[in-house]
């Protein structure tokens, strides 16, 4: 009887299926006809999945129930030897059948036809946009959702009319209520530090609400009077209402209490006392040695764990303002390194600050005595163009806010910060600032400027040249700043020191060598390792790691690492706390290296299966901390027994 | 006579018209019970409680000994059910119909389908919207009677029947039926009708029975028509 019930649907509706699948092929026609008008098609594509499958559901669902109000059936249908349960649910899997046998055709369609296949990759579409964009995953669950909103619906009325105008308005509605709430101050933070946890709260939410719509209907179908409107509506009022609240409740237990990534980016912040500290969206974290374990410093659900300056015990950071609706950082916090006296300097509190709304930070960098901290600023929409320059600075105890004049050379005419423009390192006992300024057109090319705060001018230190290491380019008591540059555009790149002092530089490497990948600085500031390329006559070049002593004047060892450009850029070294050895990240291999001082092989330790891959490498005491970029955790090994341990 | 139905305090409100109250009632398999009663008092109303398309308010139905309650379907099964006003998908054949009710009934007779199509003058073809209310009066009953029903309950069926089907129905096929067993429930206003039928009559008024008695003792006991007999008890309250 089921089978009988849910066919009848079929051949009830199936004109709206014929016309729904009238509009796909015409949709497709355009695909293969007009296969050079992409914007139309991308037009059309958005059509076809954010308004023809929802409202196509919705003109199914709508009149679920008109035939047995207009023919008056429903009583006949009443007293038939058949479950009501099994009523509705023939008639709503009969017209949620349809709605999926048109996705299927769509689908199918999409993936064997070329000119389709430009947007997405088959039926893969269905899972490869689901994190990124939700969509169009989403696009589907929103026509079921809406398929079962106005089904539910229609059991209160006759008109197809007014069920698919309350579907809109009451579906869409808890839709956006639901949206609105992730959006807003306390669903942005999930959004913040788990993305992918805030697009299934919302698709969690919207199977919860059309289940609570479902339920309310059956319940209303099977045990009222249907003969009584008025009752009838009262009924699933009195079921829906509390159901509604109870799936609002289970999708913010679910966004609460769902498992998620832990986090969403780890980010090495610094080193003080031997002690690594790490940022992620969550906050400022401690990784102490000598009890090895991980210290939750500051707990934030905003931080920005690309902005961060960490020097002399004190750590300024950015902090999101997630209720702006943008990637704009808008505060800047400042702490010590033990977490306390934590405060924030900008926004400053209080009339006359200097600081305009709706300034966002792009850079800062906090000076080695850690009493001023360097800003780079950027405007919002909201913030009118004018001769402001992004350059400022700030005591870290929240006075002396000073807006720096810029240079236009350094900055751009109408002294507006340029996108690749960022704070390197402070020159010695505070006078200056290091900027770098990367000009991605046609090729990356790099200037290194200083900015003198005294004078207030920016002067042109080096052309063709940049930090050698994003990490940890300044020597450890500050003095000194690995660099790279190229004396002749085009010629090889040289490794050299700049002293932050004087600002004078000394080659490391010069001839045929090719300054590879970054350098990593020991505990003392006395040596430092770096990779390079060495040409071979006739060969592809070898990649050898070497060790650049302040000392002695010169490289005082070398080992060829590899022959192979790719694997070359997997390596990544780093000291170990003693500076007695060198430990060599081997993504490759998916291995950490342990080498002498003279750069023979000690040992080589494997990663645990879950670290795939290792994106960073520090050393405390004796173990070593290794994130791992694919599943953002941070993982400990102890250098003397050789195990692992996830302590983030 | 073993018994059928048992109905036990039953009521039923519509907002604040209370249409059913205290009502009792058995039913003894076998027999034809025919209810009178004027518009409005209920009949249609316990009709439709017996068949499950509306809940009661209060009391209880019991079939064969069973209480059933409001989404109960396996016992539909064994009732056939002919509206006063028969509603189909206007858009299904005759045909269709038939089919269509034949998968919900274990016992659907096909060759009584068949030949009540073939008695009735129903083309099997005929889209149901095209049929007049009369026709549909007539495949109302055919559907009840392919069922092999072992309780039927007419919902004043015959209003809207030609002379000669109605003569018909009431002369040969409710006594074929009476004969086979089958327990009848006759709902109706028109008095006339029942007089050749009926076993026990029933009058229902004001919410509840005010007879339940054989007809022959009735109609010895007043010595009048049923007609007269209706008015008589219904005037008396």
């Amino acid at each position: 009887m089921f089978g009988a019930l849910f066919l009848k649907e079929w051949r009830e509706k199936a004109l709206v299926f014929f016309f729904g699948l009238g509009i796909l092929v015409i949709f497709f026609l355009a695909h293969l006809l007009f296969p050079e008008k992409k914007d139309l098609l991308e037009w059309l594509t958005y059509a076809v999945l954010l308004l023809f499958f929802p409202f196509l559901a919705l003109i199914l669902a709508s009149g679920g129930f008109e035939t047995e109000y207009r023919d008056g059936v429903w009583a006949y249908l009443f007293s038939r030897p058949v479950k009501k349960a099994v009523l509705w649910l023939a008639k709503y899997l009969s017209l949620l059948s349809m709605l999926l046998a048109l996705w299927l055709i769509f689908l199918a369609v999409w993936s064997v036809v070329p000119a389709l296949n430009e947007f997405a990759g088959g039926t893969r579409i269905l899972l490869g946009f689901r994190i990124e964009t939700g969509f169009p995953f989403w696009s589907l669950l929103q026509s079921v959702f809406c398929l079962t909103v106005a089904f539910s619906l229609a059991v209160l009325h006759e008109k197809q009319f007014n069920i698919l105008f309350l579907s809109l308005i009451l579906g869409l509605g808890l839709t956006a209520a639901v949206w609105l709430a992730l959006n807003s101050g306390l669903g942005a933070h999930l959004a913040w530090t788990a993305p992918a946890t805030a697009v299934t709260a919302f698709l969690v939410s919207q199977v919860l609400i059309a289940l609570a719509f479902a339920a309310a209907s059956i319940l209303t179908f099977v045990r009222s009077d249907f003969s009584q409107v008025r009752k009838k509506t009262l009924s699933f009022v009195r079921w829906g209402v509390p159901f509604l609240f109870g799936a609002l409740g289970l999708t913010a237990a679910w966004a609460i209490l769902a498992p998620g990534p832990a986090e969403r980016y780890i980010s090495f912040l610094y080193s003080s006392g031997g002690d690594p500290y790490y940022m992620t969206q969550r906050g400022i974290f401690k990784y102490s040695a000598t009890a090895d374990r991980v210290r939750w410093l500051v707990k934030t659900n905003r931080a920005n764990y690309f902005l961060s300056s960490a020097a002399a015990g004190k750590i300024a950071y950015g902090v999101f303002d997630v209720r702006s609706k943008t990637d704009v950082t808008e505060e800047l916090w400042v702490m010590s390194a033990d977490g306390k006296d934590r405060r924030r300097l900008l926004p400053a509190a209080g009339k006359g600050s200097t600081w305009p709304a709706g300034m966002s930070l792009a850079d800062l960098l906090i000076s080695p005595d850690g009493t001023k901290i360097m800003i780079l600023a950027q405007r919002s929409a909201k913030v009118t163009p004018g001769e402001r320059s992004p350059l400022w600075v700030v005591n870290a105890d929240g006075t002396g806010l000073e807006n720096l004049p810029g240079d236009p050379a350094l900055l751009g005419a109408k002294i507006e910060m340029r996108a690749y423009v960022y704070l390197v390192a402070w020159v010695q006992a505070g006078g200056g600032v290091l900027i770098a300024q990367r000009f991605p057109a046609p090729a990356n090319t790099y200037r290194l400027w200083v900015y003198d705060l005294k004078n207030q001018t920016a002067r042109l230190l080096l052309d063709n040249a940049l930090q050698a290491s994003w990490f940890s380019p300044v020597s450890p008591r500050g003095e000194r700043l690995a660099i790279k540059y190229q004396k002749t555009a085009g010629k090889p790149w040289v490794l050299a020191l700049l002293d932050l002092k004087t600002l004078g530089t000394t080659d490391i490497t010069g001839g045929d060598e090719r300054v590879w990948s970054g350098a990593s600085w020991d505990k003392t500031g006395d040596q430092l390792a770096y990779l390079i390329r060495r040409a071979q006559p006739g060969g592809p070049g070898a990649y050898a790691l070497a060790v650049y002593s302040l000392t002695a004047g010169k490289t005082v060892s070398e080992r060829t690492m590899t022959t192979k450009e790719s694997d070359a850029l997997l390596l990544w070294p780093a000291w170990t706390a003693d500076g007695a050895k060198l430990l060599v990240l081997d993504r490759t291999g998916n291995r950490l290296k342990v080498l002498r001082p003279d750069l023979s092989e000690e040992k080589t330790i494997a990663f645990p299966a879950p670290v795939r891959l290792p994106a960073g490498l520090q050393t405390a005491g004796d173990h070593v901390l290794i994130e791992d970029g694919e599943t953002d955790t941070l993982w400990r090994l102890d250098l003397r027994t050789g195990s692992w341990k996830k302590i983030l | 006579m073993s018994e059928l139905v048992r109905i036990q305090h039953l009521s039923k409100n519509f907002g604040r018209k209370r249409v059913l109250e205290g009502f009792d009632l058995a039913v003894e398999s076998g027999r034809v019970y025919g209810l009178l009663g004027r518009n409005g008092e209920g009949k249609t109303t316990l009709a439709r409680i017996l068949m499950g398309v509306i809940p009661a308010d209060g009391g209880e139905v019991l079939y064969k000994g069973r209480r059933i309650s409001f989404g109960d379907s396996a016992y539909k099964r064994e009732f056939g059910y002919v509206p006063e006003d028969p509603f189909f998908y206007e858009d299904m054949t005759v045909r269709g119909l038939l089919e269509f009710n034949a998968r919900f009934y274990p016992r659907w007779d096909r060759k009584r389908a068949a030949s009540d199509l073939e008695r009735f003058a129903l083309d099997p073809k005929s889209r149901i919207r095209t049929l007049s209310r009369g026709m549909k009066l007539k495949l109302g009953l055919a559907v009840a009677l392919a069922a092999a029903p072992e309780f039927l309950i007419l919902d004043d069926p015959t209003s809207g029947l030609d002379v000669p089907t109605r003569q018909d129905f009431l002369r040969d096929i409710i006594r074929e039926l009476a004969a086979s067993g089958t327990t009848i429930l006759f709902a109706t206003h028109m008095v006339h009708e029942l007089e050749r039928i009926v076993e026990r009559l029933l009058v229902l008024h004001g919410g509840r029975l005010i007879v339940d008695e054989d007809f022959e003792k009735v109609k010895a006991r007043y010595q009048m028509s049923l007609e007269d007999i209706f008015v008589s008890v219904v005037s008396k309250g």
